[in-house]
């Protein structure tokens, strides 16, 4: 069955990390960095590390979502080829345990469980934020090695503020990334529009063969408009709309990768509607959304016949947020349903209901300690979904120290391949569940970040598509429960700030995440789950002229359950560098030129066997905001 | 101790090549490390690509991604098939519309066939032509009329023609200059054969069969036996799965054993006067003129699943094919009917070649 299944950066290197309690961070480096990370995201974070990557860094960071999660964050991403079918993996869980959500709410595909990470442009988004384990509570299925989080910031202003933003990226192999993105704000009303436009030629040499990275094309466009409006200080109504088209050719892989001709292309419709009504100590949010999606594949692009999926999702949700301001506590309340429409050209229409209660609680108990206990219940027209549960707190004994700890239960759902492919799917499914717990040690200064967790998740009832799967239909390849994992590893994080001498400003980061993971059911080690993943980032500024140096090590996969050493992927090492100069700076206007090598020593390296990632390429950009 | 050892063989080995050297002219020298074994294809799949393992014959030695080793670079996914001529093997890769000419003994790469290729499945060596099936343009849901056979200069590796034939070509063997061609169907179904002139290209007569006809092999007496799986359930129009016999002579089919409703036997393989089929993981062995089904299974020739069967001097070869890992090859002794040895095979295995 044939199922179908760039470079980066961080300019400023600025990489802040955000933990609960601390809704703004200011970063003294380059002045024009201010980080609103989602409250909500925050306040429920208690004992979880959330990452944030702010606008500055997305903006310079155009050419993929798949580069920057894997330069900037201790994401494992699978990419099959620049611009391919591209997943991401928290601590060598599957990449359908990925939850990635558009606005606060989870967009992973009802077909297949996961979000194409290229099929995402982020370049629009203001705030990009990456927590680290299991959140089915509050983000429902998929939520288990963690979620990516896209938001769109809306803030009043006392004073009518309008800001415009130009960015345009000009790179090796016809590379082309732009965005257009207007913010306006008063009193009362609050407006982000934006526009992008992505494109490549992609068609860069192979290392070491006659072969270029052909049939690799690709264009998307995207259109996002979000406003808000506040009719007084109780009562805020929000709307957020976006559009995306994508258009890509599917590369070849080795030993002919001029064989390949597919094509794929794809849109993404969602709007949210959310009004929020503030009295005394009572929140009551509601919020409904229309979610579209839609994909055709192409097995010959000279051909109008597809394969197609697409599904419609109506979402409905009520939470009241209750604080009680002698105890420094709040109890929130989520009553959400949603109704599934979706169907495949092997699948014919089916709907899906899903309708669950949830119940947060958050309490500092005093400034040094403070914990959340949630609980969540779904009813799913499907399938029992097992009651989802955490616990978490934190503990700051000394200033700056910080000691976390929490466990969770989370679920993944089967998915409408999973269950309805004709001849294959399978009805008796369950979903999978998890049961993860995590404890971390922290530092916390002006200066200094520092993050260091164990964490440990068993995950059960593991979806897996295997021939004979089940016994009455020997020889055909069905999804069953069988596996049983258990992943253990340390995720580690630390970033480094310090201006000097008046004018030098220098920042250093890395992420190191270590993980053994185990088939429970072979006790042999997870196949496609690097042990080893470090990412670091340099860069030091004078006055207006900064420079960077961004390196990424990946370790071995084995890619067969034996671990067999005839089919592994080695480990790579990349670094790119990076330049940029500020050419005007004033109140009201800057505009940078930045320059870009990336891939440095030309290294050879593939992340999927016989597809090879491009060696030395370039891509000169500007920025300028007013 | 180490050095000891390596000497002592060294000096063996220098023995040996004396040896040989003085048998010069009795004996024929090995023509390449791959001669008199077994080979063994696996088609490869998101783990990994496709390859080819060498065992012995007497079963004591097996050597995995043997390709990979003498020319240092992979075979691709999906590795369908492989053909031979005298001195050649021809290895068909269907996602990457590629043959590889190797030379069947050393399995050097000497050259490839990738000019009018698309989805190339099967292939028959008659004289210095190849004739491939190809599936053609189109995918699961879209099975698109513009499949073909392509026919290969053995001598320069370059597209004769193209024979156009019905949808889903499948397997490919021939009688003397009269070609077969079952028509499995590709990304649906079909139930068809295809005999086509080798002389003048054309296809002389198309002969219906059960649905889903794929494994083709003559008898002694040149009968062409074809086994159809029958359309399965989901397909949503069930039929049945046949053993079909076919004169030659004629084009006609002479007789055929039809399978009961449901059961939509896989594979097939005929040696001697005996055929050897599969239903499951279970291996059925019946008289090339037997008119009924055998009651009894032979035995149960996998756990996991069974992928590839073979015959040979009393001894059945049956795959466990693994997509995740690399796969086994359970080899029976059929007058005792017990389980000789378990080997590995690679990664999706699914043929076996006897060289």
């Amino acid at each position: 069955m044939k199922q179908v299944l760039f470079s980066i950066i961080c300019f400023c290197a600025i990489y802040i990390e955000v933990y609960a309690q601390k809704d703004t961070i200011t970063n003294n480096q380059l002045n024009e960095v201010v980080v609103q990370a989602n409250k909500r995201l925050v306040r429920n974070s208690t004992a979880l590390k959330v990452t944030t990557i702010n606008d500055s860094i997305i903006v310079n960071n155009l050419e993929s979502f798949t580069s920057l999660l894997r330069y900037n964050t201790s994401l494992y991403l699978r990419e099959h080829g620049v611009g391919g079918t591209s997943s991401a993996r928290f601590r060598g869980t599957s990449s359908s345990n990925t939850a990635v959500l558009w606005n606060g709410i989870n967009i992973n595909s009802i077909n297949n469980g996961q979000t194409g990470f290229n099929s995402l442009t982020v370049g629009l988004y203001d705030e990009l934020n990456v927590r680290s384990g299991g959140g089915s509570i509050e983000f429902g299925s998929g939520a288990i090695g963690g979620t990516i989080h896209l938001n769109d910031i809306l803030k009043f202003n006392e004073e009518k503020k309008f800001k415009n933003q130009l960015v345009g990226t000009f790179g090796s192999f016809a590379t082309i990334n732009s965005l257009y993105k207007l913010k306006y704000q008063s009193k009362t009303y609050a407006a982000n529009f934006g526009i992008s436009y992505n494109g490549s030629d992609n068609d860069y040499p192979f290392l070491n063969s006659e072969f270029r990275n052909a049939n690799g094309a690709y264009d998307n466009y995207t259109i996002n408009f979000s406003n808000a409006y506040k009719f007084s200080d109780a009562l805020v109504l929000e709307f957020f709309t976006t559009y995306y088209l994508g258009d890509r050719l599917l590369s070849g892989e080795l030993p002919n990768p001029t064989a390949a001709n597919d094509k794929y292309q794809d849109i993404n419709q969602r709007n949210l509607l959310s009004l929020q009504f503030k009295k005394n100590n009572l929140r009551l949010t509601t919020r409904l959304a229309y979610l579209f999606q839609k994909y055709k594949y192409f097995d010959d692009k000279e051909l109008d016949a597809f394969n197609f999926g697409s599904s419609d999702r109506i979402f409905a949700d009520v939470t009241i947020d209750y604080t009680f301001p002698s105890l420094q506590a709040t109890l929130s309340s989520n009553t959400r349903f949603e109704s599934v429409y979706g169907r495949t050209d092997q699948i014919s229409e089916r709907n899906r209901q899903e309708f669950s209660q949830s119940l947060i609680f958050n309490h500092n108990l005093k400034r040094s300690f403070s914990y959340d206990i949630k609980v969540r219940k779904d009813y799913n027209s499907d399938f029992d979904v097992p009651l989802s549960y955490a616990f978490g707190f934190k503990l700051k004994p000394i200033s700056h120290f910080f000691l976390r700890a929490n466990t969770s239960r989370n679920y993944r759902v089967p998915t409408y391949n999973d269950l309805f492919w004709p001849g294959q799917g399978n009805l008796d499914l369950v979903p999978e569940t998890s049961l993860q717990g995590e404890v971390g040690i922290g530092y916390q200064s002006k200066k200094v970040n520092l993050d260091i967790a164990y964490f440990t998740i068993n995950t059960e009832d593991n979806i897996v598509w295997m021939p004979g799967g089940d016994p009455n239909r020997p020889g055909v390849w069905t999804p069953v429960n069988i596996e049983e994992t258990l992943n253990q590893g340390i995720e580690a994080s630390f970033n480094f700030s310090h201006s000097f001498l008046d004018q030098f400003a220098t920042n250093f980061s890395m992420n190191y995440t270590y993980v053994d993971a185990t088939n429970k059911n072979t006790e042999k080690s997870l196949p496609f789950v690097p042990k080893h993943i470090a990412n670091t980032n340099v860069s030091v500024s004078y006055k207006r002229l900064s420079i960077f140096y961004q390196n990424l090590f990946n370790g071995k996969i084995y890619t067969t359950e034996s671990n067999h050493e005839d089919f592994v992927v080695d480990n790579f090492n990349v670094s790119n560098i990076g330049l940029r100069y500020n050419f005007i700076k004033t109140e009201k206007q800057n505009m940078s030129i930045g320059g870009k090598v990336n891939n440095l020593f030309n290294t050879d390296y593939v992340i999927i066997q016989n597809r090879p990632m491009p060696g030395i390429n370039y891509n000169l950009n500007i920025n300028y905001t007013f | 101790m180490k050095k000891i050892n390596f000497l002592k063989v060294l000096l063996f080995s220098g023995l040996l090549f004396f040896i040989s050297c003085s048998d010069d002219n009795e004996k024929q020298l090995p023509r390449g490390d791959y001669e008199n074994g077994i080979l063994v294809s696996g088609e490869g799949s998101g783990a990994g690509t496709g390859s080819v393992s060498f065992i012995s014959n007497d079963l004591s030695n097996t050597e995995s991604k043997i390709y990979n080793k003498v020319n240092g670079t992979d075979l691709g996914t999906f590795l369908q098939s492989l053909a031979f001529d005298d001195d050649k093997a021809y290895i068909i890769v269907d996602n990457q519309n590629t043959i590889t000419v190797v030379d069947r003994f050393t399995f050097e790469k000497l050259d490839e066939i990738n000019e009018g290729l698309e989805n190339p499945r099967y292939m028959t060596v008659i004289g210095s032509k190849g004739y491939i099936t190809n599936w053609g343009k189109g995918s699961f849901g879209d099975n698109i009329d513009d499949d073909f056979i392509a026919v290969v200069d053995l001598n320069t590796f370059k597209l004769i023609t193209k024979i156009d034939v019905a949808v889903g070509p499948e397997r490919i063997t021939n009688n003397g200059d009269k070609i077969f061609v079952s028509h499995k169907g590709a990304y649906g179904t079909n139930n068809k054969i295809s005999v086509i002139d080798a002389d003048n290209n054309n296809v002389e007569k198309v002969i219906d069969v059960k649905f889903k006809p794929d494994e083709m092999d003559f008898t002694a007496n040149g009968n062409l036996i074809v086994l159809s799986g029958g359309n399965e359930s989901w397909t949503g129009n069930e039929t049945v799965g046949s053993i079909a016999t076919i004169n030659t002579t004629t084009l006609e089919v002479s007789s055929e054993v039809v399978f009961p409703d449901g059961v939509h036997p896989e594979l097939m393989v005929i040696e001697g006067n005996t055929i050897c089929y599969s239903i499951g993981n279970d291996v059925y062995m019946m008289s090339v003129t037997g008119n009924t089904l055998p009651q009894a299974k032979v035995l149960t020739a996998v756990d996991g699943f069974l992928y590839g069967i073979e015959l040979n001097n009393g001894k059945l070869y049956a795959l466990d094919a693994s997509f995740t890992d690399i796969s086994k090859m359970n080899v029976f002794n059929l007058s005792t009917i017990t389980k000789e040895t378990t080997l590995d095979a690679p990664l999706g295995a699914s043929k076996i070649y006897f060289n």
